[in-house]
Order: C-alpha cells, then sequence, then structure tokens
C-alpha cells in the first residue's frame, strides 16, 4: 500500500471515529431516557401503593373511631373516647396525605372530596350517637336509627374507597403499559444501534488492523529502499541533498560526504562549508546557481570540478529539482554525480575521434592521388607505349620488343591495381542506400554479363531459388560478379567449371559462432565449384587485399576481388568464410540479415 | 527570371527566311524544308544583300551543288524524324533515294565526304536530339518516347542514347533538370 | 561562321598532353585550327583577346594550377560573349561526380583522357565530328551533352 492510500485509510478511519462517536452519544441517550421511565414507572406504582395504603389507613382509622364509640357506647367508659378522638386527628392527617398525594389528578381530587364529606358526615354521626341517652328508650330508638345512619355512610364510604382504588389501579396498569410500550422501542432500537455499532467496531478494527499490516510493509520496504539507495549512491558515485529553503538548512546523504572523500556526517552541511571543497575557479559556478536558485529564476544543472579531502581533483555533475509539498513549502532536491571517469573517457574519446577522423581525412587524400596524380603518369606511360607500338615497334630488335612488351604489360597492370584499389575504397564510400531486392533478378544479370565467359568455358550455374532482401543492389551484383567469375577464373582446365549457389537460414551456433546479433536472422547463401580449391589454411589470406594463391602469369588478376567481397557483405553487416580443398573446389558462405 | 519555351525550329526558321525576303521584296516559294524557288534571277548585289541578312540568323545561301545536295538529304532526314508522324518503317535507303530522286550509294558517298560522318549515324544523331527534346519537354515518358520513334523497344532507345551521348537517358534527363534549377 | 575549318582550342597545363593532343589532331579528317593554353588564366586571356575569333570548340582540363577548368566553366558559361563555344571537358578523372558536375555547369562534352594513344584518336575524331554536326546541322547545342 502506498503512501497515498494510507491517507486516505487515515481519513476514512476519522470519520469512522466521528460515526462511532456519535453512536455511542444516541445509545447514552436512549439509555438515559430508558432508565428514566422505568423510574418513572417504579415511581408511579409507588405512588399508587401509597394512595392505596392511605385510603386502607383511613378506613382502618374509621373503624378505630367506630371501635372507641361502640366501647363507650357499651361500657359507657370515656376511656375508650380516646381512639375515638385521636382517629379523628388521624384521620385528617391522612386526608392531607392523600390529598398530597392525588393533587395532580382531578378526578380522583372529585373523589377525594367526596369522600372527605362522606368521612365528616360519618364522623357527625358517630359523635351525634354519643348524644342520645341510653336510659330513654325513644332516644334508644332514635340511636339505633343514627347507627344505622352510620353504617349506611360507612358502607359509602367503603364503596367510594374501593371505586378510588379501582380508579388509581386503572391508572396505573394504563400507565405502566404505555411504558412498557415505550420502553419495548426503546430496547429494539438501542439493540440495533449497538448491533450496528459493533459492526462498524468490527470493521474499522479490520480496517486498521489491515492498514497498520500495510503501514507495517511499507516501512519495511522503505527501509530496504532507503538501504538500497545508498548502495546505489555508493556503487553509481552519486550522492543527493536537500535544501529546505524555508529553513534554509541542507541535509546530505552520506555518500554526499563520501564523494568529498569525507567521512558521513564529519562536517556541518552548509553551502560554505561545501564550498571549501570545489574548486577556486569553479566556485562561482555553486554560487552563481545558489543565487538564482534563491531568486527562483531557475534551478539549473552544473558541471563543476571539486577537490577531494585527499586532494584529488574530481568532476561533478549536479542536478537539482524544486519541490513543493502540499503546504506550499519549497525544497529543492537534488543529485550530485562523480562525472570523472566518464569525463575524462569523453576527452579521450574525442581526441581518438579526431584521430580518425584525420586518419580519414588522410586516406581519402591518399585515394585522391592515387586516383588523380598517381593515374597521370602512368596514363602517359600507356600512352607514349600505344604510340611507340603503333609506329616504332617495327625498327625494334627481338629483345627490344621482348622488353617492351613486358613494359606494356606491367604498366597495363598497374592500371588494373590502381583501378581495383579504386573501386575497394569506393565500397566503402558513396552512398549506401538498402532497397529490397530480388536476388534471383541480381544473379540474372550477373550470369548475362559473364555469358561469354560462362560459355567459352562451358560453365553450368545451378542456383537455388534466391530470398528478396533489403540490400545495396550494386553492391550484391558486385559480389556475385567477384564470386561467380572468381570460380570461373579458378576452374580446372579439363573439367567444364559447375557452381552451386545454395540457400538456407542461419543456424542459433553458426549466429554465436559469427556473434552476430542474435534477434537478428540471417539467410546463409553458398557458391561453391568444382574447381582448383586452395588449402584451407589460406581461407582467410584470400580475403585480404592483393593478396593472391597463383602467380600472375597463370592467373591475372590483382587479388582485390574477394576483399570486395568480404567488404560488401560487411556493410551489409554479415559475415563471409571460404572453405576450400586443394584439387576439389572452393565454397564461399555469407550471411546476410533479414528482417 | 527564367521562361522555358518551346518551340518548332523548323518554323521559326522558315518565318525569319520570309521575313527576310519580304525586306528585299524578293518573290519566292517554299519548295521543301530548305529549298526555296527564287521566279527572278537576282543580281549580285541583292544576292550579297540577302546573304548578308540571313547571316545574322546564322543561315547561309549554299552554293555548290554538293552542299545543296546534302542540305536537301538533311533536310529530308530532319523533316522524316520531326515531321512524320511516325518513323516510316520502310528503309531509310528506299525512303531518301526516292524522295530525292537520286542512288543511295551516290547520297551516302556524297554525305561521307562532305560531313565526315555517314547517313546512318546522321539519322540516329537527329533521332537521339529529337529524343533530347522530347525528354526535355518533359510531357512523354521515356517509353512513349521509344514508341514515338520507332524504336524497337525501350532498352533499344536507351543502349543507342548511352552509345551515342555516353549518359542514360536518366542522367540526361537529370543533368537538365539540375541545369533548370541552377538558373531559376 | 567559317563552313572549312573547326577553330579548337585546348587548355592543359600538361606539356606531354599537349603534345600527343596535337598529334592525335592531324590524324582528324575535320579541318581544324588547334590552338593551345597552358592554364586557366592564359585561357580567359586568350579568349577576351579573340573575340572576333572565338573557337568553336573548347578542351578544357579541370585540374590545372592558377585557375581550374570548373573555374573557367563558371567563367565562360556566365559570359554571353562566349555563348556559342561547346565545352568539352578533357580530364584524368572518370568520376560521375565530375561528370555530371561539369555536364550541369553548363559544358556539352566530358572526355576521359584515354591511356592509348588510338583510342585517343578515335575519340577526338568522335567529338569533332559530331560537334561539326551541331555546326552544321542547326541542332540544339543546349541540349548538346556527351560523355566518352
Amino acid at each position: 500500500m502506498n503512501l497515498k492510500a494510507l491517507t486516505a485509510s487515515f481519513k476514512s478511519l476519522k470519520i469512522i471515529f466521528i460515526i462511532s462517536l456519535l453512536l455511542i452519544i444516541i445509545i447514552s441517550a436512549l439509555s438515559y431516557k430508558h432508565i428514566n421511565s422505568l423510574s418513572q414507572s417504579v415511581g408511579l406504582v409507588v405512588h399508587a401503593h401509597k394512595i392505596q395504603i392511605e385510603l386502607e389507613q383511613l378506613i382502618s382509622y374509621l373503624k378505630d373511631a367506630e371501635t372507641g364509640q361502640r366501647g363507650y357506647l357499651l361500657t359507657n367508659d370515656s376511656v375508650f373516647l380516646e381512639p375515638f378522638s385521636n382517629a379523628r386527628a388521624k384521620v385528617n392527617e391522612s386526608f392531607y396525605s392523600l390529598k398530597t398525594l392525588l393533587s395532580n389528578k382531578t378526578e380522583q381530587q372529585k373523589n377525594l372530596d367526596t369522600l372527605y364529606i362522606l368521612i365528616n358526615s360519618r364522623f357527625n354521626i358517630l359523635t351525634s350517637t354519643l348524644r342520645f341517652n341510653p336510659q330513654n328508650n325513644a332516644e334508644l330508638i332514635k340511636r339505633r336509627k343514627n347507627m344505622l345512619l352510620g353504617k349506611d355512610v360507612m358502607n359509602n364510604i367503603r364503596s367510594h374507597m374501593t371505586k378510588m382504588n379501582v380508579i388509581e389501579n386503572n391508572y396505573l396498569v394504563e400507565s405502566q403499559k404505555k411504558y412498557e410500550n415505550q420502553n419495548y422501542l426503546t430496547t429494539i432500537f438501542s439493540l440495533l444501534v449497538s448491533l450496528f455499532s459493533i459492526i462498524v467496531f468490527v470493521v474499522s478494527y479490520l480496517k486498521i488492523s489491515k492498514d497498520l499490516l500495510a503501514l507495517k510493509k511499507a516501512n519495511d520496504k522503505l527501509i530496504i529502499e532507503a538501504a538500497l539507495t545508498k548502495h546505489a549512491e555508493e556503487i553509481g558515485n552519486f550522492s543527493s541533498w536537500q535544501w529546505n529553503l524555508e529553513t534554509n538548512t541542507l541535509t546530505y546523504s552520506d555518500n554526499q560526504y563520501k564523494l568529498l572523500g569525507c567521512l558521513p556526517n564529519s562536517f556541518e552541511p552548509t553551502i560554505d562549508n561545501y564550498l571549501e571543497f570545489v574548486h577556486p575557479d569553479d566556485k562561482h559556478i555553486i554560487i552563481e546557481g545558489g543565487k538564482e536558485v534563491l531568486h527562483e529564476k531557475s534551478y539549473p544543472t552544473a558541471f563543476y570540478r571539486i577537490i577531494r579531502k585527499d586532494g584529488m581533483l574530481r568532476y561533478i555533475h549536479s542536478v537539482s529539482r524544486l519541490l513543493t509539498d502540499k503546504y506550499g513549502k519549497k525544497m529543492l532536491i537534488g543529485v550530485n554525480s562523480d562525472v570523472t571517469e566518464q569525463h575524462l573517457s569523453n576527452i579521450k574519446l574525442n581526441e581518438i575521434n579526431r584521430e580518425l577522423k584525420e586518419s580519414n581525412d588522410d586516406l581519402s587524400s591518399f585515394n585522391h592521388v592515387v586516383s588523380h596524380d598517381l593515374q597521370e603518369p602512368l596514363r602517359k606511360i600507356e600512352t607514349f607505349i600505344s604510340r611507340l607500338k603503333e609506329d616504332e615497334m617495327q625498327y625494334m630488335s627481338e629483345i627490344s620488343k621482348k622488353y617492351f612488351e613486358k613494359i606494356d604489360s606491367a604498366a597495363h597492370r598497374m592500371r588494373n591495381l590502381i583501378n581495383d584499389l579504386l573501386l575497394f575504397s569506393s565500397t566503402n564510400k558513396g552512398e549506401k542506400i538498402f532497397t529490397d531486392t530480388d536476388l534471383n533478378t541480381i544473379l540474372k544479370t550477373v550470369l548475362q554479363e559473364l555469358s561469354q565467359t560462362i560459355e567459352e568455358k562451358n560453365a553450368d550455374v545451378r542456383s537455388a531459388h534466391l530470398p528478396t532482401l533489403a540490400v545495396i543492389p550494386f553492391q550484391i551484383q558486385q559480389l556475385f560478379t567477384n564470386l561467380i567469375s572468381n570460380s570461373l577464373k579458378y576452374s580446372k582446365p579439363t573439367i567444364a567449371p559447375i557452381i552451386t549457389i545454395e540457400v538456407s537460414l542461419s543456424s542459433d551456433k553458426e549466429k554465436l559462432f559469427y556473434q552476430a546479433e542474435s534477434t537478428k536472422q540471417y539467410y546463409k547463401i553458398s557458391f561453391s565449384d568444382n574447381g582448383l580449391g586452395f588449402e584451407q589454411q589460406y581461407a582467410e589470406n584470400i580475403f585480404m587485399p592483393f593478396k593472391r594463391l597463383h602467380d600472375t602469369s597463370a592467373y591475372p588478376g590483382t587479388g582485390i576481388g574477394l576483399s570486395i567481397c568480404k567488404k560488401i557483405i560487411e556493410n551489409h553487416s554479415g559475415f563471409i568464410y571460404a572453405e576450400g580443398t586443394l584439387g576439389v573446389g572452393a565454397k564461399f558462405t555469407f550471411f546476410l540479415p533479414f528482417q | 527570371m527564367k521562361l522555358y519555351i518551346k518551340y518548332n525550329i523548323n518554323e521559326a526558321c522558315k518565318k525569319i527566311v520570309e521575313e527576310q525576303f519580304e525586306k528585299l521584296a524578293i518573290d519566292f516559294d517554299m519548295v521543301g524544308f530548305a529549298e526555296l524557288n527564287i521566279k527572278k534571277n537576282l543580281t549580285g548585289i541583292k544576292l550579297k544583300q540577302l546573304n548578308n541578312l540571313l547571316n545574322n540568323y546564322g543561315i547561309e545561301i549554299v552554293e555548290s551543288k554538293k552542299s545543296i545536295l546534302i542540305q536537301k538529304i538533311k533536310a529530308a532526314i530532319t523533316e522524316m524524324v520531326y515531321l512524320e508522324e511516325k518513323l516510316p518503317t520502310s528503309k531509310v535507303s528506299y525512303y531518301l533515294a526516292k524522295k530525292l530522286n537520286q542512288s543511295y550509294g551516290y547520297l551516302s558517298n556524297l554525305f561521307s565526304e562532305v560531313t565526315y560522318t555517314t547517313i546512318e549515324n546522321y539519322i540516329i544523331l537527329q533521332k537521339i536530339e529529337r529524343v533530347k527534346e522530347l525528354i526535355t519537354a518533359g510531357e512523354l515518358s521515356f517509353k512513349e518516347i521509344s514508341w514515338e520513334l520507332n524504336y524497337s523497344s525501350l532498352s533499344h532507345l536507351s543502349t543507342q542514347f548511352k552509345n551515342k551521348t555516353g549518359l542514360t537517358l536518366s542522367a540526361f534527363q537529370r543533368i537538365i533538370n539540375k541545369r533548370r534549377n541552377n538558373n531559376d | 561562321m567559317n563552313n572549312e575549318s573547326l577553330n579548337i582550342l585546348l587548355a592543359d597545363d600538361d606539356e606531354d598532353d599537349r603534345l600527343l593532343f596535337e598529334d592525335a589532331f592531324k590524324e582528324v579528317k575535320v579541318k581544324t585550327i588547334v590552338s593551345l593554353v597552358n592554364d586557366g588564366i592564359e585561357l580567359m586571356k586568350h579568349l577576351n583577346a579573340s573575340i572576333e575569333n572565338l573557337p568553336n570548340l573548347l578542351f578544357l582540363d579541370l585540374n590545372m594550377p592558377r585557375k581550374s577548368g570548373m573555374e573557367c566553366l563558371d567563367e565562360i558559361k556566365s559570359d554571353e560573349r562566349f555563348k556559342n563555344i561547346a565545352i568539352a571537358i578533357y580530364s584524368t578523372s572518370a568520376s560521375e561526380k565530375d561528370i555530371e558536375e561539369t555536364l550541369v555547369r553548363g559544358a556539352n562534352i566530358y572526355i576521359k583522357k584515354p591511356n592509348d594513344f588510338s583510342k585517343l584518336k578515335k575519340i577526338l575524331s568522335e567529338v569533332i565530328t559530331i560537334n561539326w554536326q551541331y555546326h552544321t546541322s542547326a541542332l540544339n547545342r543546349d541540349n548538346f551533352l556527351l560523355s566518352i
């Protein structure tokens, strides 16, 4: 994973974190609400129970009052009146607390008011009952009547209380139901949210661990690359530096120090310190280059000399580039290469090139000398010989005639040598235009040109079908002419010459042997004959200019023909070799590349 | 600036000759390519005046009988090469003998004696001249030229051209084109 | 126009060549008057001095000291007065480059000096007769190209 992807990953992590935070807040809020409603629901139950208890308390106080009253009525002992009067106070107390408990319920408030009236009338009845004289029958009847009335009121109170209890219960059940519903939804929702959070957490965990792994890998790679760079710098004789333009601080790679012949970090990387090593005549290059950078004109490449700590002069090529990071901070990074070896070998190469050019110029002026200046006197010798031959030969003695013939043939031979030499050197010069050419057509032309000799010698030329190749046509024609006329010339006097031309593709082994370009394909074409042949030991000599295997009187010629063949093949990036057996025949094989 | 023109030498010459005769008010008829019939005999002075006028254009009055005949042969050959739509396929000797009403042997001997070349050579020379003109005009291909001048094949024309001028057709064309470019 | 003999001039710095040239002309059928100059400077002097009687045919050696044949060729070709002179290059070299170059620059004939006297006679005779035809038969001298 690269740095960019990592940065993106950190961004998504941030988003996940924010989402998680939100989720937790939502869950907390929901839980708070849930707990809150639970406690409210509990409070309601407690409240309802309190009301019930208080109501029952009220009844029991009433009962106490009744019991006290009855006791007094039976015994007439005023001791019994004590609970009666206490009950009255307690009822009031209880009533008050009921009133508070039911303060927010208008219906129950009304009921409570009704109850209050009922309880009051009960107490009134109880109190009035005490006033009847038990000794008086009429009074007793009245008392009885009064007590019955009290009983009715008491029943009323009971039923009223039951009614209130029922209302309170209903209310309780209803509220609880409502809370239960609410809590059910909240539970489901918080469950879902929790589930989602878990998923988010799991995903983030996986992602974070994956990123961490990638980070670790990237880090490992970075460590390896740093090591590699260090190594490469040492091997490649180059170093790198960074110039932070904001803080104007320099950082050097270890090899930057080594290039200067120093130990890493052995001095503080500043321009001034670096200038100490720069050749005095080249200091201005660095200074001006630095100025240009500061004025943001350009970020130059520089070529200058340094003197290393050990006093050695080295040539440095420095290339720099401006980097602007995403915060707009500018930094110049550069690579310094020690190009001393290249520089020196370049100088040497230029020198050699110059020499080569000089010797080429010499050669071409030599060619000019040969073609013009040498020809002049020779032409005159020949011309005067011809004049003498025409007019004066008849007056010569036999011996003079013989010598004269020798002079003539020597001059003639020299003429041929010069012409062939010119032909040989012109094989190298002139336009080399490669055109797709059918070699069969060239062969046909050559055979036509040589037809007279072929007929005279009764020769048989057998050729396989030749390919069409990109060649310099007139040179290949020259090649074929030379090879065939060579075979015709060195044929056995008694046997009709047979010249066989064969074609095949070169094998890898052959290509390897001739150090040919392995990517290229070569046609292997051979011309073999049944002529005089030659000893294999001369197979290389015969391609050298003016090397001859036969004496000139028997086989006239200059010995340039095969060297021209070799040159032509070389012009075509090919190879040629000869094989021969004395008295059996010769075989010339050449390779021509094709695309 | 250079202009290249195409012109008919014969027409031009004829026109010039006519103009000179008119200047001197001499009545004449053109009989052939280079033969004129003068109606009245000319005085010595008038003949000299005419000769001077014509000399300005490189035209001469041929005097000797032999020269007249040579002129007639040349004219016949020029006419044959330039004016005939297509060269006669019959023997040239027969054509000339008939045209000039003389034996070919006589014409041939006379021609060689005076011009140091043979009639055959002269015909070839004229044909080559015509070929050069056609190449220079640049309208016909070599093949068409060979057909136009009744050569048996293009290679026959090429061989003859090379033999007579030492140059190949294309070398000639190249040199002519280069000369033009140099002059422009 | 002198109808009787051809006026010929040779510019060549080589004494032997001038000698051979002169000798060869003795056997040519066409009547000729042969003049000789030793180099380019002398040639131009000669031409300027004989405006009235300019050569019909000039043989020009290329390789001459002081002023080369090529320089003379350019000079003659650029002078209106010399437009009727047919120019034959007469040189040792037979390079395609020299042949084409001189013909393009306006030479009419290119002769490679032969190495045999009888060949020389034959070539000169051929050149003279052909050139003679151009003089006597109103042939187009602009087209007159010959390479031997």
